[in-house]
């Protein structure tokens, strides 16, 4: 059974990693969820055991009782990763409202394009005024109000 | 009511009550900031309670023992739930008096001060990750919001990275689990005292590297200086000052308490990558110009120096990871909102964060730094001891190279990259508040040293026990 278990995880991880690795966002947030299944999975497998359901009082007519705490976290688990996936879809819609597009490298190119324009046009600023002596002055007068 | 629970009380209604509000309204900010502050106040209370009387303990919805879930306090995660709550305070009230142009600002906040609070003062490892996530979450949105909207490939990258991260520790937390049957932290150290070492460090291992890719430790950082640029400046100060955090409590608690022997067999490790970071850090923080880029980096540099001090061990050395963690947290909560602030005062701030962060007396950060030296002598190491001298010198170099390039430049020039129509009186005063914190825990440092000291003590009595 753990091994069983252990494949499972395994084959889901590495597809999860797989997708990760591609640059269209909605393919990194299945690959996110692929990988969060994955870890439930091995929160289910740490503490599997065959027995009753675990109402309190438990074990009365003697029989194993099933771990119920492995259940709760993964429900907890799964939770998470359900708000998280809801998070990162908004995330991505709101990617692609901006910048019509949910490719990560078009995205940062204009990204990085905007930087750099933003950057030519400072130093542009910088450049084009030199301050004389005069406006000097002025500015130290500026400067003692605060 | 336990004064355990109360902070958590005042924070989760505090947080639904502002997500239902319109967050840009300077009033529902203040409710914000006024709630964070309640619980400020609060954990102060309890950190002088958990310093008297010893750990505080209580098991939620009246449960019996093992069934129910346990918050459990002692003076490390007071110490460090006192601190983080504060700096979101202060850096919330700085965002309210600059305008907040999202409606989300105030309630994620809150949301992020309640995971925070939870994480801090929780006694069970699983209870840790929801509360954990809940922080997290929030910080996901706060980066996507915070910068105005135009930059969200780096809050993309920031929650995927750490998703898989916060996924590996669920990992971790199943294999803890099947290997020791209970996720207490200190029934886990019990029970983890006799696993074989392979195991038990595979596990460590886990742990480490889902704290490190969460945290931006060193080999997995390369997501933070996007961020922390792609924020306004309270909002990175809540990240560096509060969020920061967890990755030093997380590396304290679940190495100096739950796998004690695990950190012990990997101490030369520990310190080889927390020295490499320390040097990467400062030697990228000099090579950059940006402000808040520096300021990244630094606190890449910074978190090397948690990691040699937990390395080395001890009480000394916990100790010394404990007081500079603190100071640290102080400090570039400091710096990050007098970043973009002018005016005599704001400088003079600045001047003190930078002082405090290379370790000059009168500041919090020289006994940071003094704890530090004393662990790397407790440790005979004199390697350690010249990483940081040689981390502080850098560290002179390249907040004085930032404070020249914003501060002493022609008017016109300084305009154009730090507005001044914002900067009023009250941004001002924020920044020299936390200014005057720093000095005065540098003028009357006993309470920090004695914090530092009880945590190590409480932690060790923890590993010794098991």
């Amino acid at each position: 059974m753990n091994l069983v278990f252990a494949l499972i995880v395994g084959v889901l991880f590495g597809c999860g990693v797989l997708l990760l690795l591609k640059t269209d966002l909605f393919r990194v947030v299945v690959g996110l969820v692929l990988i969060s299944n994955a870890a439930s999975l091995t929160l289910m497998a740490s503490g599997l055991s065959r027995g009753q359901a675990a109402i309190l009082p438990a074990g009365e007519s003697g029989e194993p009782v099933a771990d119920p705490l492995v259940q709760a976290l993964t429900l907890t688990a799964l939770v998470i990763g359900f708000g998280v996936t809801a998070l990162l879809l908004a995330l991505s819609y709101s990617v692609y409202r901006t910048r019509h597009s949910v490719d990560l490298d078009v995205v940062s190119d204009e990204e990085a394009a905007e930087a750099a324009e933003l950057e030519a046009r400072e130093a542009a600023l910088d450049s084009e005024h030199e301050p004389d002596e005069a406006e000097w002055q002025e500015r130290r007068h500026d400067e003692v109000v605060p | 009511m336990s004064l355990v629970v109360l902070p958590l009380v005042v924070l989760w209604p505090a947080a639904i009550v502002a997500s239902l509000l319109d967050g840009r309204k300077r009033r529902t900010g203040w409710f914000a900031v006024a709630a964070l502050g309640a619980a400020f106040a609060l954990l102060a209370v309890l950190l002088t309670r958990v310093a008297v009387d010893g750990p505080q303990e209580i098991v939620a919805g009246g449960w019996p023992v093992d069934v129910g879930i346990r918050l459990r306090v002692d003076a490390l995660g007071a110490v460090f739930a006192c601190v983080s709550v504060g700096v979101l305070a202060v850096s919330l009230a700085e965002a309210v008096i600059t305008g907040i142009r999202t409606r989300g600002v105030p309630a994620l906040t809150l949301f992020m001060g309640l995971g925070l609070t939870g994480l801090f003062l929780t006694g069970d490892i699983f209870n840790f990750y929801v509360f954990f996530e809940l922080a997290m979450i929030s910080a996901y949105a706060l980066s996507s919001l915070g910068g105005g909207g135009s930059r969200v490939g780096p809050a993309f990258i920031f929650a995927i990275v750490n998703l898989v991260g916060s996924f590996l520790f669920l990992i971790a937390v199943g294999a803890l689990y099947r290997a020791t049957g209970t996720l207490e932290y200190i029934a886990v150290a019990e029970a983890a005292a006799p696993l074989d070492p392979s195991t038990a460090l595979l596990i460590a291992i886990s742990f480490f590297v889902a704290f490190g890719v969460k945290l931006g430790l060193f080999p997995f950082h390369f997501w933070l200086p996007a961020v922390y640029q792609s924020v306004s400046p309270p909002i990175a100060a809540m990240f560096s000052g509060a969020l920061a955090n967890i990755g030093a409590y997380g590396l304290l608690r679940f190495g100096g308490v739950v796998l004690p022997r695990e950190v012990e067999l990997g101490a030369p490790a520990l310190i080889v990558i927390g020295a490499l970071r320390t040097a990467y850090g400062a030697l990228q923080a000099i090579a950059r110009r940006d402000t808040r880029e520096v300021l990244a980096y630094s606190s890449i540099g910074h978190a090397g120096y948690v990691l040699v001090a937990l390395g080395v061990g001890g009480p000394v050395g916990l100790g010394a990871a404990v007081i500079f963690s603190i100071a640290n947290a102080l400090n570039k909560t400091l710096l990050f909102l007098a970043s973009e602030l002018r005016g005599r005062f704001v400088a003079t701030a600045f001047l003190i964060g930078a002082l405090s962060v290379a370790g000059v007396p009168p500041t919090a950060g020289f006994f940071g730094k003094a704890a530090l030296f004393d662990a790397g002598i407790d440790a005979d190491s004199a390697a350690a001891v010249i990483l940081l001298f040689v981390g502080g010198a850098l560290s002179f170099v390249y907040l004085f190279q930032i404070y020249q390039h914003d501060r002493w430049r022609p008017r016109a020039e300084r305009e154009r990259e730090m507005p001044t129509e914002h900067a009023g009186a009250g941004q001002r005063s924020v920044a020299v508040a936390v200014a005057v914190v720093v000095l005065v825990l540098g003028l009357w440092p006993e309470p920090l040293l004695a914090v530092g000291e009880q945590a190590a003590r409480e932690i060790l009595a923890v590993a010794g026990g098991g």
